[in-house]
């Protein structure tokens, strides 16, 4: 260590030998070297794999899927190829080996990974910044939720009568599944991905997340695992749902392949970013930002990372045994050779329900946290809020089993996970009572982000309530498989977590882009969104009440009518969710400028300037009180003034 | 919230890319790796409920490697090799305390002979999976022991990276007694290696036979 760098407040470091250029390896590397070289090992794992297969077995063996012997391992081994040419490709194996032949970074490799002053640029490249990640988060989810809307127009338009026969039926399963785990993953990204990792950082007062290259990685594992995700569609999709069970995914084309590497690299993401967050949190937060003074949404993105850092080994190693069976013959859930669909259940369900929570918890505590704002008034009993996240963190361990009532999987237990997961309803309730008693008496500021909470309130309280029905297991008889739950999950996984999303989204996007969010054109297809949804969704109720099975594209013309209403409703949100897009494109591009604290905030992102510097304070903050004192003189004004009046007094005794 | 700004004056030493105290740093990474091993942990646990789940229920009576005449796997390599990792481990603890006490080339040699043990660990590792007397295709057991082999493997080989690493870092001057911590994360996390590596030996020895002798056919679900 010779040489020495000013980092930040004038602090003079020790660094280590600059090896090459600040960055080295890394100045070559962006997403196109990153597709070019996934692409290449791609097809280099393909060959050699099919070359393999082809000297072991002879060739023209065919096993019981029919399908020529080896191309299984052969799309297998192309999917991992592409994973690690991508990986390489874009930069992430640089900083392991740099690591481990010694080359430890300075502050001007540090400078360059987080993409300082690199314009543009840095958003194609393995940048580091927080910031940064934020928006590469957030532009893969709108993808994402493109995508899956797309889809589930495909799917409405099928619906809209029966027999209409728009579609195979197999690409129509397709269809189901592929929609059903994009828009899982697009949600579970959808606030902590972008938010999460822009905001959360700031509003603890640090100047990045605790393991900057971990965030990175963590996107970028989440951008390769998505095409062969979407490749499935090309090669006889996933036809089970999004739930993929055991035995018929094992029985499913090669597609199924495709869904099973990408949650086992989409787990691996999440359970890196979840470290990170928590990390991040408990670690870094701020002098005087004691537990009693984290923001609310802070402890609602550790709450729903804490259950995807436990819960989602279960759902990647769900993938991974069943990914052996077809691979290896394995039989964890081939039941002839003493394997069990159960287990698949078991495991796909631990994190399976969770995951409802991973969803909604930080959509839900970043509208407590704009509420307090537009209402100007503390939140109601944040403690109750805290009890309610950390309630539902704790009960989510104890709820999977009621997604196995009718399976005939130990039929003793449905009734003690009918009382867990009635139970779970009380955590819930407490964020319900939090929001209610915030607004008792409130004037609201109606702005987008605040009507917001007036639909997730509405959305919620409709999911919640047909979710407890579903939770009994005598209800659950006639209900499970039909399209009552599935309206009933669309209100809790979009009518909660996506509109909650979109609140949050138009809240923080001033700090995010440095622009208003155009509000008039925002609220229009905010609205028509929602009312969309509802006509949809209600439709889907009745058309379940009356007993339409979920998954099915053919169905008796008693369902014409709600399914004909449904599909309406369906076009209406897509048309809401194109305009909503519109103004987030028009507004970041030409979109009023916003101030530091568009809102009149109390919490640390509102105090830093927008555009956020790149180290997000000149000096780290000290936090000498809570985020929602409204109401509450702040005790800066309060010196302020009573300086004032010394002076004055002192100007009045001058003077007389 | 109200806030105002501060400036901190740090002691030395210094992280090279934040200018933090290294204590500072290390604290966090501690966190850090325990919430990985909160989270492979959970990996671990769906591995060993996968084994005694399908050990309990022996389905179609395909629990056993063949039926008739169960080949279980000797549990002898399982033992070894575990053990192996236990020494390992405590090589690389112990390199830590003396990285401490400023002896950065017995540091050193213990990290490498450590590395080493791992190398002979997933060596024996492969040589265990080639020759179990069943195919991945057997039945239950099969697939079980099959993949808390597998799992051993790929730790293996992230255990001899990261003590390859550090014995690389200690010679080069990268880890000194002030940032010596980074040597016990490794420790930290081949301590979980090894407690993994020890259930499965543990599983594998105590749950062979199931249980269950009366379970009835599920058929193939084959249309």
């Amino acid at each position: 260590m010779s040489d020495t760098a000013v980092i930040y407040e004038q602090k003079h470091v020790p660094q280590p030998r600059q090896v090459g250029k600040p960055g080295g390896f890394l100045h070559r590397t962006n997403f196109v070297t990153a597709v070019v070289s996934g692409i290449v090992l791609a097809a280099i794992f393909y060959f050699i794999t099919g070359a393999i297969v082809q000297k072991v077995t002879g060739g023209g063996q065919q096993n019981n899927l029919s399908l020529p012997d080896g191309l299984q391992q052969q799309i297998t081994m192309m999917y991992i190829g592409w994973i690690i040419g991508f990986m390489a490709g874009i930069g992430a194996f640089a900083g392991p080996i740099r690591w481990m032949l010694g080359h430890d970074l300075t502050h001007a490799d540090a400078e360059y990974m987080s993409g300082k002053d690199m314009g543009r640029k840095k958003f194609w490249k393995y940048t580091t910044d927080h910031k940064v990640v934020g928006i590469q988060y957030l532009i893969v989810a709108l993808i994402l939720f493109g995508l899956g809307g797309l889809l589930a127009m495909l799917i409405r338009t099928e619906l809209g009568v029966t027999w209409a026969e728009v579609f195979n039926p197999n690409f129509y399963n397709s269809l189901i599944g592929t929609h059903g785990i994009v828009m899982i993953i697009a949600m579970i990204i959808a606030v902590t991905g972008p938010l999460g990792n822009f905001i959360v950082p700031i509003m603890c007062g640090a100047r990045d997340m605790a393991f900057p290259r971990l965030n990175a990685l963590s996107l970028w594992l989440l951008v390769a695992a998505i095409p062969p995700l979407v490749s499935n569609l090309l090669m006889g999709g996933i036809r089970d749902g999004w739930t993929v069970y055991q035995p018929l995914a094992d029985q499913a084309p090669v597609g199924m392949i495709g869904y099973q590497i990408c949650i086992i690299v989409f787990a691996f993401s999440t359970g890196i970013a979840s470290v990170n967050l928590i990390t991040t949190v408990v670690t870094m937060r701020a002098r005087g930002m004691t537990w009693s003074r984290v923001p609310i949404f802070v402890y609602g993105v550790v709450g729903s990372s804490i259950m995807g850092l436990i819960w989602f080994p279960m759902f990647q190693y769900s993938q991974i045994l069943a990914l052996s069976d077809r691979m290896l013959q394995t039989s964890f859930y081939t039941p002839a050779s003493g394997g069990s669909v159960w287990l698949y259940e078991n495991l796909f369900w631990l994190l399976g329900h969770p995951e409802v929570y991973v969803i909604v918890i930080p959509a839900t505590a970043a509208l407590l946290e704009i509420m307090p704002v537009f209402l100007r008034k503390p939140l109601f009993s944040y403690k109750l809020a805290i009890a309610g996240i950390f309630g539902i963190v704790g009960l989510s361990a104890v709820v999977w089993v009621h997604h196995m009532y009718m399976t005939g999987w130990a039929p003793s237990s449905n009734y003690p996970f009918m009382m867990s997961t009635e139970m779970i309803s009380i955590p819930f309730s407490f964020l319900l009572l939090v929001m209610l008693g915030t607004m008792w008496r409130g004037k609201p500021w109606m702005k987008l982000p605040m009507m917001a909470v007036y639909a997730v309130i509405w959305n919620k309280v409709i999911g919640g309530i047909t979710g407890v029905y579903l939770s009994d297991t005598p209800v659950d008889q006639y209900m499970h498989g039909s399209m009552f739950v599935v309206a009933h999950f669309h209100f809790m996984l979009m009518g909660a977590g996506l509109f909650g999303a979109m609140g949050a989204i138009a809240y923080w996007f001033p700090k995010m882009t440095n622009r208003y969010l155009d509000e008039l054109i925002g609220a229009i297809g905010f609205w028509t969104a929602f009312v969309g949804f509802q006509v949809t969704f209600f439709a889907m109720f009745v058309a379940g009440l009356q007993g339409m099975p979920r998954r099915v594209l053919q169905f008796d013309q008693a369902f014409n009518i709600a399914n004909w209403i449904s599909t309406i409703g369906a076009y209406v949100i897509g048309i809401g969710m194109l305009i909503f897009l519109y103004a987030m494109i028009t507004s970041w591009r030409s979109g009023k400028l916003a101030p530091g604290n568009p809102w009149g905030a109390h919490t640390l992102e509102a105090q830093t300037e927008t555009p956020v510097p790149h180290e997000n304070f000149p000096v780290l903050p000290v936090v000498t009180s809570d985020p929602y004192g409204f109401g509450v003189p702040d005790p800066y004004e309060l010196l302020d003034s009573a300086e004032l009046q010394a002076k004055e007094g002192v100007s009045k005794v001058g003077a007389s | 919230m109200s806030a105002t700004t501060t400036g901190t004056a740090a002691p030395e030493p210094l992280s090279p890319t934040t200018g933090e105290t290294v204590a500072e740093v290390a604290r966090r990474n501690r966190l850090g790796i325990w919430l990985i091993i909160v989270s492979c942990s959970t990996g671990t646990v769906a591995l060993l409920v996968a084994y005694s789940y399908l050990w309990s229920l022996n389905v179609s009576s395909g629990w056993a490697p063949t039926a008739g005449q169960a080949n279980w796997a000797d549990d002898w390599p399982f033992w070894a090799i575990a053990l192996g990792m236990v020494l390992a481990t405590v090589l690389l603890w112990r390199s830590w305390r003396v990285m401490q006490a400023g002896k950065s080339g017995a540091s050193v040699a213990l990290a490498g002979l450590a590395s080493l043990i791992f190398l002979v660990c997933f060596i024996g590792q492969i040589l265990q999976i080639a020759t179990f007397p069943f195919g991945p295709q057997d039945g239950a057991y099969a697939s079980a022991t099959l993949w808390l082999a597998l799992a051993n493997c790929i730790w293996l080989s992230l255990a001899m990276f990261l003590a390859t690493a550090v014995m690389n870092r200690a010679r080069l001057g990268r880890i000194a007694p002030d940032n010596a911590s980074q040597i016990q994360f490794i420790a930290m996390f081949a301590t979980y290696l090894c407690v993994a590596a020890l259930l499965g030996a543990v599983f594998t020895l105590t749950m062979k036979a199931s249980p269950n002798q009366s379970s009835p056919p599920f058929g193939t679900f084959q249309n």
